[in-house]
């Protein structure tokens, strides 16, 4: 084949696109966004790198709630992904995998076939989910003889606007076991952002800060009531606090977290926050979201919850193959945490198994890969011949 | 009666205490808030783009290619819905609703709302947590009351 296919996972802050006979995806930021700094442009997607002064970052999402909404930022997006600046070619006439969320809405899943249709003109596209892709990426890597027909797993998607629990039994989604928590990514830097402001200081323009700040400094904590402890224990509060220092744009480019002891240069100039109980509570968020507020079960229960929705045949297998990925996966101490609330909740003759992949944010990416270079990838593609026959409606699952 | 009256009830009655329904505004509020996209606002929305200037989007072949294809003009238009709408219409099952996670069984865990502790008691006035006084009084001096919506 001439042309190989372009695989994008098209999430809601970064997309990840790239051929598939590519070793790696790119990882753009699906936004347009715009500096105060900086009067004269926006910048889009990986533009952002030329950007110097990253202070009070404007974004522009074309995802609200975790779906795709405003098609014109979208489109902005996909013009520079598929041009010169992005993955360096055009979407004619190639084949295309996208991923799509969980119940996807169906005049967005139109919307979609029509854009990619008629404005890029590919030749053919498959749609799926990231889920889809990551357990397809499962199966291709272990190396025992799985297929996809006899596959169970879990695959726990955390990504920026929600995060699904999606059971596959037998190679194919559940739909009714799919479990949603509003609790991602997003919600998370805006919780961060909330705390520091009001402890601190003001950085509710500072997205952007902020969300480096999150990804720094913050973790699970294994166990959630021996680390509040840092309130009573100085020991323990030693342990955890400290001081990120914050970045000003001209000697500091990037934040970074105060090595006591060690300073860097001009350290005392720059302006500092220190943190401590914010580190770990905010991400606690994935795991009980009712601690600000929201009436939903975090994500430990939610897929017992989710169990009950499967055949109690398979239960043993989904058990054994729960596989992580996103965005928000990578918090340190993850994994440990979500095996050990998991554990208690589930009957205790079942073995629980967790898989988190090095890289949870291109896992899926590389299942679309896969996907795509596999010898019966034409079955799936949705053809120029299929669309012109039938139209926006001719692809309507969920 | 002959002016003897408790300081402490005249100043009770004083007190402004919010309603359930106040208290529910906010927290809906709050948890909004976390979908914000961006707390501040555009911070080019105040420029004004001369016509006169060449746009770079607009190639020199740029006229040739608006005929052929739609633009995001036409997008916008024929696919404005927005999450609520989407939402209603979404009649199919399972949904985005259906699949939304329970609600939780475990008893609530309350934070202080100042130092992030875990917390006993809530603010009289508007229900807050806070841990301790010197939070309570932090909290007074701050937040309580002042952004009553």
């Amino acid at each position: 084949m001439a042309n190989a296919v372009v695989v994008l996972d098209n999430g809601a802050h970064t997309a990840k696109v790239g051929l598939a006979n590519q070793d790696e995806p790119q990882v753009v930021p699906n936004c347009i966004m715009k500096a105060k700094s900086e009067r004269r442009r926006a910048f889009v997607g990986n533009q952002i790198d030329e950007c110097r002064d990253t202070s009070s970052l404007f974004y522009i999402l074309a995802f609200q709630r975790g779906y795709l909404l405003n098609w014109d930022t979208q489109k902005t997006v996909w013009d520079y992904i598929f041009s010169k600046e992005g993955i360096g070619c055009t979407l004619d006439d190639r084949n295309i995998v996208i991923t799509e969320p969980q119940m996807n809405f169906q005049s967005v899943q139109e919307a979609m076939l029509e854009m990619l249709f008629e404005e890029y003109r590919v030749g053919g596209m498959y749609k799926t989910t990231a889920a889809d892709l990551a357990a397809f990426n499962y199966v291709a890597d272990s190396e025992e003889r799985t297929t996809m027909q006899t596959l169970n797993c879990i695959i726990i998607d955390v990504g920026y606007s929600f995060t699904h629990i999606v059971p596959f039994v037998l190679g194919r989604r559940v739909l009714e076991g799919i479990r949603r928590i509003d609790m991602g990514g997003k919600a998370l830097t805006n919780h961060l952002k909330e705390l520091i402001s009001y402890r601190q200081l003001n950085v509710m323009d500072e997205s952007h800060v902020v969300n480096q700040i999150k990804e720094d400094v913050c973790f699970v904590a294994e166990d959630f009531k021996e680390a509040m402890r840092v309130h009573q224990s100085e020991e323990k509060r030693r342990e955890v606090a400290l001081d990120y220092v914050l970045p000003d744009f001209t000697t500091v480019k990037r934040g970074y977290v105060r090595v006591p002891g060690q300073p860097r240069e001009d350290e005392d100039q720059q302006q500092s926050v220190p943190l401590c109980n914010e580190r770990f509570t905010v991400p606690e968020l994935l795991f009980n979201p009712s601690d600000i507020g929201v009436q939903q079960v975090g994500i430990p229960e939610a897929v017992a919850d989710c169990l009950k929705a499967c055949p109690w045949e398979a239960h043993r297998e989904l058990l054994l193959n729960i596989l992580i990925v996103g965005g928000s996966a990578q918090f340190p101490g993850f994994l440990p945490r979500l095996k050990r609330d998991l554990r208690a909740l589930v009957p205790c003759d079942l073995e629980v198994s967790l898989i988190c992949p090095e890289d949870p944010v291109r896992y899926a990416w590389y299942g679309g890969k896969e996907v795509a270079t596999s010898p019966n990838f034409d079955e799936f593609v949705y053809t120029r011949e299929d669309y012109e026959e039938y139209g926006a409606h001719g692809l309507s699952q969920r | 009666m002959t002016g003897r009256e408790s300081n402490r009830i005249k100043d009770a009655e004083k007190k402004r205490v919010l309603d359930v329904a106040a208290r529910q505004r906010r927290a809906r509020k709050a948890l909004e808030a976390l979908e914000q996209d961006n707390f501040h606002d555009d911070p080019h929305a105040d420029l004004v783009m001369s016509k006169k200037l060449p746009k770079f989007q607009d190639g020199p072949n740029g006229k040739e290619k608006k005929t052929k294809r739609k633009g995001a003009e036409y997008f916008r238009a024929k696919y404005r819905k927005n999450f609520q709408q989407l939402l209603e219409e979404d009649k199919q099952r399972p949904n985005y609703e259906s699949a939304s996670a329970p609600p939780p069984q475990k008893p609530l865990r309350h934070f202080c709302a100042v130092c992030g502790n875990f917390s006993l008691y809530s603010c009289t006035a508007c229900g807050t947590r806070y841990c301790r006084v010197r939070c309570l009084k932090t909290h007074q001096d701050t937040r309580c009351l002042k952004w009553t919506a």
